[in-house]
């Protein structure tokens, strides 16, 4: 089954941007729309603390919330150091 | 207004409870301007983007909204500070290699590290102060007036960390160091 769509359309954009780098995105939990979910969260990553990150359904501004995703995604390491072994 | 962006770094009271229940309160404080980062326990990152009309408004009203949200979270970073030869190319949009033969080219005059060793820091402000002004290269202010702010608030964190009772020797090496500026 399709997940939730996220009702801010700059931020579900980025959310299926991030579903093809691999991340795992999981909808519900309390007061916030849900979470996103780095797939290299292991031992070797160096991200931290945003390779769990939780999703506003009602940010203070979705266009920047939506950077901010983008941000994460972006600067994941493992996922740098993967396209660079390419 | 401007827009800020920094990320705040902190220490949950109990490590064992879960940050996702933060969020809320975070919600409730202010805090929904920012992207919150859950994934090392007893952790949690926020990363702003803050309107405000100084960075200093901006980065201030933001640790204050984290600490009314949870009283006993402990301040350990502000970024962007503490930066390496790579975050310094990123962020500036040089490769990593054009980046180092720059610096290796201006040895004089290039900020001294913070730390030099296998891999070097420096501060992000006096960084972009060398190239603005040795290079020309225009800075957006935003960037620039984070960078002040989040070393100052680090530095500020770390004197917070100095062994009660050794204020005296610290000001006296204070006062060593500016005798010879």
């Amino acid at each position: 089954m399709p997940r939730n769509k996220h009702p801010k359309k700059d931020i579900e954009d980025v959310l299926q941007y991030a579903e093809l780098q691999g991340w795992v995105i999981e909808v519900g939990g309390s007061h916030a729309w849900g979470r996103i979910y780095c797939p290299y969260n292991n031992k070797s990553c160096r991200c931290g603390e945003f390779c769990i990150a939780s999703i506003w359904s009602t940010p203070k501004n979705p266009a920047n919330h939506a950077r901010q995703i983008k941000r994460v995604v972006d600067n994941c390491t493992a996922l740098k150091n993967a396209n660079f072994e390419d | 207004m401007k827009l800020y962006e920094f990320t705040l770094k902190f220490t949950l009271p109990d490590t064992n409870q879960d940050a996702a229940n933060y969020i809320a309160a975070l919600a409730q404080a202010g805090c929904d301007d920012a992207l919150i980062g859950i994934g090392q326990p007893g952790r949690i990152a926020l990363q702003f983007s803050r309107e405000a009309d100084t960075a200093f408004t901006a980065i201030t009203s933001a640790i204050k909204d984290v600490k009314t949200a949870i009283p006993q979270a402990k301040l350990t970073e502000a970024t962007p500070d503490l930066v390496g030869l790579s975050d310094i190319a990123d962020l500036l949009g040089f490769s990593r290699q054009n980046m180092r033969k720059l610096m290796l080219n201006h040895t004089q005059s290039f900020p001294a590290p913070l730390h030099s060793g296998s891999s070097s820091i420096w501060h992000l402000a006096k960084v972009l102060n060398w190239f603005s002004q040795q290079q020309n290269k225009t800075i957006a202010p935003e960037i620039a007036e984070v960078a002040q702010v989040t070393m100052q608030v680090n530095i500020a964190r770390a004197l917070s960390e100095l062994q009660p009772g050794s204020q005296q020797e610290f000001m006296h090496i204070q006062e060593e160091l500016a005798q010879y500026r």
